[in-house]
């Protein structure tokens, strides 16, 4: 064994441990959340059982969860959580087409640039919600409306990162890449697309809690199905307990989206990791 | 008909800087680049060595002058032709972080369409010449720099091109690093006897892998001397206490020493 190779296997060893190190940290504390949370509900059910506070103020959890339960089984809350998410994901899906796509081409060609950045100057800083009264009259309170109002929010944050991540490709990567003989065609595929993917996917993770908002909140003004929907209406005759468990709903639909983009990011990341 | 050198012809090059007044990398430099020796470049920081390499590998259009590649047939005049396989090495590595080290050292081979099988088979014998065997799943961001600097290399040899351009390949490398990664690479090039062109701003290093070096001047950068370096090959890292050794670096640091005061002050 030659001395490069030894010290190389040393270095490989080092960033091994370095790495097991790493997971550990992460190991050490993923409890932490769930007791913290499971403390506070706790603590929640034992104040409004003890304290004797009126349950059309602040139910118990307990009842929350038994009233999403009920919701489930016999108001068919199944069908609004559905058609929430189809929403969500309809027009979260588009934006994502549609940015990406612009966002390259903004991102690679000074003229495509010039000519959309005046556009979305225009239409980035007026509130999607805004947009709501034009939007019912041209699409109604359908489907279309809600995904048409969901990809409004969402294009933005995933267009403007598609192109902040081609323009912030490193110079000597395309350099390297032409002096392989990469093609402009190769260069854009294998050097300035891959090398956007952090900044893109940080743009999808905004884009879905954008989306999340818009829907739940177009749901409460216009629609009769879908959570928002629902939501509302358990608001406008005082059924607490209903309003708490499409919260608790909304909640865990949200977890489950961040987890699900976490994984997902960790593997587009995984070069990242040392 | 044999690659026999790169003539670079009264070769100028200017362009704005961020504030809008031209400047001048490079005025009317000419230099001859026999084929199969090792051609070291050396000069003050800023004297547009770095530029001269992009043109001369085509990357970047010079403002006047021209780069041609001569081929002969042993006898005669040669004659200029189309520009040989090339490949370069970069100070700044330029790896692609997301690709593993396989992955990097076998990208340009990618690119030209070669099936994966093969392309995977070359990729590991040029990883195995830089002594990165067993590092091909690796990311760049696991390697220290002398091993990215490895791939780097290896990169550009699975290439096999005719000439091979190394942009101050160790400069950002530490000190013990640099001298092996140096005999290393002096040891690969009087094997492969390439066409290399080294550009560097250490003289150590010009003179110990070089067959020849080339000072230039401060900004605008010209060609103030060319020296031949007669040391025998195979070098090893001793050729450095030789008495021609020393004195070749003397010869060259006087010639670089008042151009990097000027490139101090300007």
């Amino acid at each position: 064994m030659t001395q490069v190779e030894r010290s190389a296997e040393v270095e490989a060893e080092t960033s091994k441990s370095m790495q097991k190190a790493g997971d550990r940290l992460r190991d050490d504390t993923w409890w932490y959340g769930p007791v913290a949370i499971s403390l506070f509900l706790v603590a929640w059910e034992a104040c409004v059982r003890f304290g004797n506070v009126p349950e059309i103020f602040l139910p118990r959890p307990s009842l929350v969860v038994v009233t999403l339960y009920e919701l489930f089984a016999y108001k068919q809350l199944a069908y609004d959580l559905m058609l929430t998410l189809y929403r969500i994901f309809g027009g979260f899906v588009l934006a994502a087409v549609v940015g990406i796509g612009l966002g390259l081409l903004m991102g690679m060609s000074r003229r495509i640039y010039a000519v959309c950045d005046i556009f979305i100057a225009a239409i980035y800083p007026v509130p999607k919600i805004a947009l709501l009264p034009l939007l019912v009259i041209w699409l109604g309170t359908g489907n279309i409306f809600q995904i048409a109002l969901s990809a409004l929010g969402c294009i933005f944050p995933i267009l403007i990162n598609t192109i902040i991540g081609v323009r912030q490709c490193d110079e000597g990567l395309i350099l390297a890449a032409r002096d392989l003989g990469a093609t402009p065609m190769q260069i854009q595929r294998k050097v300035v697309l891959p090398a956007a993917v952090p900044a893109i996917f940080g743009g999808l993770r905004l884009a879905l809690g954008i989306s999340i908002i818009l829907v739940v909140a177009a749901e409460m003004q216009t629609a009769r199905y879908g959570l928002g929907a629902k939501l509302q209406l358990a608001g406008q005759v005082l059924e607490t307990g209903q309003v708490f468990a499409i919260l608790l709903l909304l909640a865990i639909m949200g977890i489950a989206l961040t987890k699900a983009q976490d994984r997902i990011g960790s593997v587009v990341d995984r070069w990242r990791a040392k | 008909m044999q690659f026999d050198s790169i003539s670079v012809e009264g070769l100028s090059h200017r362009f704005l800087s961020r504030n809008r007044s031209p400047t001048v990398a490079l005025s009317d430099v000419s230099i001859q680049f026999p084929a199969g020796k090792v051609t070291s470049i050396v000069g003050p920081s800023g004297c547009g060595k770095s530029t001269l390499l992009l043109i001369m590998r085509g990357l970047v259009e010079a403002t006047d002058g021209k780069v041609r590649f001569l081929y002969g047939n042993g006898s005669g005049t040669a004659i200029s032709g189309a520009p040989p396989r090339m490949a370069t090495v970069w100070q700044s590595f330029n790896l692609l972080p997301w690709r593993t080290v396989i992955d990097n050292v076998a990208f340009g081979l990618e690119l030209q369409g070669m099936a994966t099988e093969e392309r995977r088979e070359r990729a590991l014998s040029a990883i195995k010449a830089v002594e990165l065997g067993g590092f091909e799943q690796h990311y760049p961001g696991q390697l220290s720099g002398g091993m990215k600097q490895r791939v780097g290399l290896a990169r550009g040899i699975v290439m096999s091109p005719d000439i091979l351009f190394l942009d101050e390949p160790f400069g950002a490398l530490d000190a013990q690093t640099r001298l092996y990664l140096q005999e290393q690479l002096s040891e690969l090039v009087e094997r492969s006897a390439k066409t290399v062109i080294l550009i560097t701003h250490s003289i150590e290093e010009a003179i110990f892998l070089g067959d020849r070096v080339v000072v230039m001047t401060a900004r605008p950068g010209r060609v103030a001397a060319t020296l031949d370096i007669d040391l025998p090959r195979p070098r090893s890292f001793d050729v450095q206490k030789q008495k021609a050794f020393g004195e070749l670096f003397s010869e060259i640091y006087g010639l670089l020493r008042d151009e990097v005061r000027k490139s101090m002050l300007s």
